[in-house]
């Protein structure tokens, strides 16, 4: 800034004023964006859900006030709470499993081997596609003829009904939400692991440790930052999760694999209840903040 | 493969012969969407990248009050459910006639991918020297020409990064197409594909090549700049 000042020698006020708003002519596009399509559609939704806001208030143009009757109506039905516990079973079982199956892949790919860089492109290609392509191809790998109750068949057992009955339903979206997400823990973990000094693990083998004292003792606790990184990025993404879901079951069967996302648009576009979805929607921002308090909370 | 070879009663475990027809016909009957799919996407990465780029710069060299309000609000849009913005742009944009355009289907994706561009874009400018910038300003270069002769030019394995990322997220959009897209005409591809599992019925011989279809551009991102993802993502993420 001083420098620039100096190539401008006339120095005057003017030249300093324009000089000192430069930095807010180059976010100015990004300030009006904001305003306009993030900040002012986050405002709107948050007031919608204190007015009543249904097909007939969207014909007439005016949406009537009604204080905090979304939200009762929302807590009231049976299904919210099928959703809310679904939603953190979801992101549990999701995370647990993308964490655990990321840090080994990540432990594995420490060591050298060939076609190493092509592995790891191939492991990215599951984050990287359309959730929908993964979805589809799930839908049809657990259809009731599908491939997997073949393979069941095969030992004798099934048919079973994978997506038609949710007991079943639900775990299968929490199995292929984990092939969609694991790789986003790996490469995050990878990378991590990477980032450690390579002469404290030289230094604890010549002390005699073995593999696993290494990594409980120095790769654990050298990985929390990014650890805590990773767990709370993947309850923020999780806790999303919206198209694997409506396009595996759309909620059902009878509501059972609904998480808080898909029910909201359920309410939103499908019953045509816009005050009550963004309801459901603040509620769902509540949660996330929560979980991730609770997790920088555990952590200390 | 066949539809009678993927669910009927003579099931195997690997097909017998591979249909070519079936994918021949998700070609033919998806090029109209991968257009649309095609001009949002390219539309949203390049208006991104337009936003996005100077903002990045301005932010993390030019230091304007208020940077790091901005910053909070940024990181805080990453962690709102797309419900939050679906509903209120889908009132908004019937009231100004932006549903069932193209247009206002890019603006809706870029609220997912600004936010994202310029958090990564921040994170990696910040490991970019700022002497380049300053001895282009010695020479009498202005703020604008040094953004456009240095900064640009130095920024881009990053910009490049990023526009792929702010491509490829409009490319599988489901959730936007769906609320705002109800014209046939202008479905991008997500949403024929997910219209082909109507009420008559899944169509598995045109759901299953055309769902690998729509993963062409990311499988072709991997493969060209997977070490760029590694660097990028976890620049952008945990810094």
């Amino acid at each position: 800034m001083m420098k620039a000042t100096v190539a401008n020698p006339s120095g005057s006020i003017a030249s300093k004023a324009r000089l000192d708003l430069s930095p807010y002519f180059f976010i100015l596009p990004f300030v009006i964006f904001c305003l306009v399509l993030l900040l002012y559609p986050v405002a709107y939704s948050l007031a919608l859900s204190f007015r009543q806001a249904t097909v007939e208030t969207f014909v007439s143009g005016d949406m009537p006030f009604n204080g905090f009757a979304q939200y009762q109506a929302a807590l009231a039905d049976p299904i919210f709470w099928r959703a809310l516990v679904n939603t953190i079973l979801f992101a549990f079982f999701s995370i647990l499993f993308q964490f655990t199956i990321g840090f080994l892949l990540a432990l594995l790919f420490q060591a050298n081997f060939p076609l190493k860089n092509f592995c790891l492109a191939l492991l990215l290609i599951p984050w990287v596609s359309p959730v929908l392509t993964a979805a589809n191809i799930f839908k049809g790998l657990f259809n009731e003829a599908g491939p997997i109750n073949r393979v069941f068949h095969i030992a004798g057992l099934g048919p079973f009904p994978w997506l038609a009955d949710p007991v079943y339903a639900f775990p299968s979206t929490i199995v292929a939400n984990i092939w969609i997400g694991f790789p986003f823990n790996f490469i995050l973990l990878y990378a991590g692991m990477r980032s450690i000094p390579e002469d404290i693990y030289e230094a604890a083998k010549i002390d005699g440790a073995t593999f696993w004292k290494r990594v409980t003792h120095i790769t654990f606790p050298m990985l929390q930052p990014v650890s805590v990184a990773v767990l709370m990025l993947g309850t923020i993404y999780t806790v999303k999760v919206f198209d694997l879901v409506w396009i595996m079951t759309g909620g059902g069967p009878a509501n059972g694999t609904h998480l808080l996302s898909t029910y909201a648009y359920q309410v939103g576009f499908s019953v045509l209840n816009f005050g009550q979805a963004a309801a459901i929607a603040t509620l769902m921002v509540l949660l996330v903040l929560v979980l991730n308090l609770l997790q920088l909370f555990l952590k200390r | 493969m066949t539809p009678a070879e993927l669910f009927g009663i003579n099931q195997t475990i690997w097909p017998r012969h591979f249909a070519v027809e079936n994918w021949s016909r998700a070609v033919e009957r998806l090029w109209p969407h991968v257009r649309n799919s095609l001009l949002v996407s390219a539309v949203a990465s390049v208006g991104t990248l337009l936003i996005t780029a100077p903002a990045a710069y301005g932010l993390v060299w030019k230091k304007p009050r208020g940077r790091h309000l901005l910053s909070s609000f940024m990181l805080i849009t990453q962690m709102l459910p797309a419900i939050v913005f679906v509903i209120p742009l889908f009132i908004v944009f019937s009231k100004i006639n932006l549903v069932n355009t193209l247009s206002g289907l890019i603006l809706a994706d870029m609220t997912f991918t600004v936010p994202f561009a310029v958090i990564m874009l921040s994170a990696y400018m910040k490991e970019l020297p700022y002497e380049l910038v300053e001895a282009a300003m010695v020479d009498g270069a202005g703020p604008l020409r040094a953004f456009v002769m240095v900064v640009l030019p130095i920024s881009l394995p990053g910009l490049v990064t990023v526009g792929i990322f702010s491509f490829l997220i409009p490319w599988g959009d489901l959730i936007f197409a769906l609320s705002l897209i109800t014209e046939s005409g202008l479905q991008p591809l997500t949403l024929e594909l997910y219209k082909a599992m109507g009420q008559y019925g899944i169509d598995w011989a045109f759901l299953l090549p055309g769902s690998v279809l729509t993963a062409i551009p990311a499988v072709l991102f991997v493969i060209l700049a997977s070490r760029f993802i590694v660097a990028g993502v976890t620049r952008g993420a945990i810094k």
